[in-house]
């Protein structure tokens, strides 16, 4: 009962650490597609004088991803319906050239801003206007959220790391004793914390299994029936295998250290 | 013969060097020797123990064991020399949570002998050591008696080349007593053990002949 109770004090705070490391992994997933989402969604009306071309708006700023032409002749048939070819052609001559611009990427408001005051520095182009104008307050929501989250991992972790400090010291205690005889009838570093890390390197095992049968539960069983929208959409994000790997090396990593401290810290045989 | 331990101008002491404990020592011990240390309580005779077995360094001098200077030896050094050491403390030093079979095997097992060699030496050192039928016990099933018995069973079970005894036989029973120093009589005799005791009183019955010192006022002398 009693090392049933001590494994647990060990394993989950690193469980808790792990789900904080998982839902980093998938929160870094989602909003990947979420950002790349945002960026499609965006879009910039460029009007210049002249015929212009993706080099052009490049040298003006490095985040203009693509432009494409918006054909003048459509502009034209649409509102100069009824009148003779002549003052048709006479109208596109004097109209202006229409460009829908992309960006090569995810970029916050204030990048936006400087975007278009660098487009429209440049004489040719007479005026920038951004669609999308539910960008900035998507933009702040998710960076709200990104941050909350990140504060909350932050906060487990911060927590854990202190729990397992505690369970650190309780082991330092338990195996005090055991550790000093081995070493003052001679035995190596190895052999003397042998039971720690075989014990720690279990727990570890058992707090990675734990955390990916969490979110494997998630993905397969709860997210398709959840009713919400974005994890029936994106459940293929919600656990990859390679997270185990990920989930394994950082229990491992983490009990390699806690243990090796405990080692280190009962070292000596004076008293 | 050689000497297994010798101390030349040997200062021992506590607290950053501020406390010294054994002052000036001059002292050596041959191989096979039984040498019994004696003195008043506080005097030192478990700090020149501890410094024998490397667990204090010497603050100035030489103290040399087993051809290995103890000022000077590597934490690997001092760990394989230690394996061929068998100690015995007043407080047992069993670890409880290991059968007493486990415990006695302890120098096999840091020396890496097969299941088969630790088992066949443990049945027949707790059969020497009267413990026969308690191979599968722990320490904490046991009377301090037996928990003592134990200890030795472990120091012997390398046939170490070197035993450091502290109070063996402090507050045991005459029969636990007299079997820890049989025990210790025949390893020094039959094996050329050197056995090193830290004792308030050496036992009036005993057979072998033995070299006695005498710890008084930090210094280190020997009694003829």
């Amino acid at each position: 009962m009693k090392s049933i109770k001590n494994h647990l004090m060990f394993i989950l705070p690193l469980v808790a650490i792990l789900l904080g490391i998982e839902f980093y992994l998938v929160f870094d997933r989602t909003t990947d597609s979420y950002e790349k989402g945002l960026k499609e969604g965006y879009s910039m009306l460029v009007v210049a004088n002249k015929p212009i071309k993706l080099n052009d708006l490049k040298a003006l700023n490095s985040h203009i991803g693509s432009i494409e032409s918006i054909k003048r002749e459509n502009i034209v048939s649409q509102i100069a319906k009824g009148i003779s070819k002549d003052s048709q052609e006479q109208i596109l001559h004097q109209l202006p050239y229409f460009y829908d611009v992309r960006l090569d990427e995810y970029v916050p408001v204030n990048g936006l801003n400087k975007i278009k005051k660098d487009l429209e520095s440049s004489t040719i182009i007479k005026k920038v206007e951004t669609f999308g104008s539910s960008y900035s307050s998507s933009y702040r929501l998710f960076s709200f959220i990104k941050f909350i989250l990140k504060l909350f991992i932050g906060f487990i972790a911060v927590v854990s790391l202190f729990l397992i400090i505690k369970q650190m010291e309780i082991w330092k205690y338990e195996h005090r004793q055991r550790m000093r005889v081995m070493e003052i009838f001679g035995a190596p570093l190895m052999l003397r914390s042998g039971i720690l890390f075989r014990m720690a390197v279990v727990d570890a095992f058992f707090a990675t299994l734990l955390t990916s049968s969490v979110f494997l539960y998630i993905k397969f069983k709860w997210a398709p029936v959840s009713g919400i929208d974005i994890l029936m959409q994106k459940q293929d994000e919600l656990f990859d295998m390679n997270d185990m790997g990920v989930l394994l090396i950082s229990s491992l990593v983490i009990v390699i250290v806690a243990v090796y401290s405990v080692v280190v810290s009962n070292k000596g045989v004076e008293e | 013969m050689s000497n297994v331990i010798s101390a030349k101008n040997l200062t021992l002491a506590y607290d950053n060097g501020a406390k010294e404990i054994i002052k000036n020592a001059t002292f050596s011990i041959k191989k096979g020797e039984f040498v019994f240390i004696t003195g008043p309580s506080g005097s030192g005779k478990s700090t020149l123990l501890k410094a024998l077995y490397g667990a204090l360094k010497p603050k100035n001098g030489a103290l040399v064991v087993g051809g290995h200077d103890l000022a000077h030896t590597k934490p690997k050094k001092l760990q394989e020399l230690r394996r061929h050491m068998g100690i015995i403390f007043q407080d047992y030093r069993l670890i409880n949570e290991w059968s007493v079979e486990k415990n006695v095997v302890l120098p096999l097992m840091i020396a890496g002998y097969s299941e088969d060699v630790q088992k066949a030496q443990a049945q027949r050192l707790l059969k020497h050591v009267k413990l026969a039928e308690y191979a599968n016990k722990y320490p904490l099933e046991l009377s301090g008696g037996e928990q003592q018995r134990v200890g030795v069973a472990r120091a012997l079970s390398k046939n170490p080349v070197v035993i450091l005894a502290d109070e063996p036989t402090g507050n045991l029973d005459d029969y636990s007593s007299n079997v820890i120093w049989d025990l210790m009589e025949n390893a020094c005799s039959q094996l050329d053990t050197t056995v090193v005791v830290v004792t308030h009183k050496i036992p009036t019955i005993f057979s072998l002949p033995y070299r006695h010192f005498i710890i008084e006022h930090g210094g280190v002398y020997e009694v003829h």
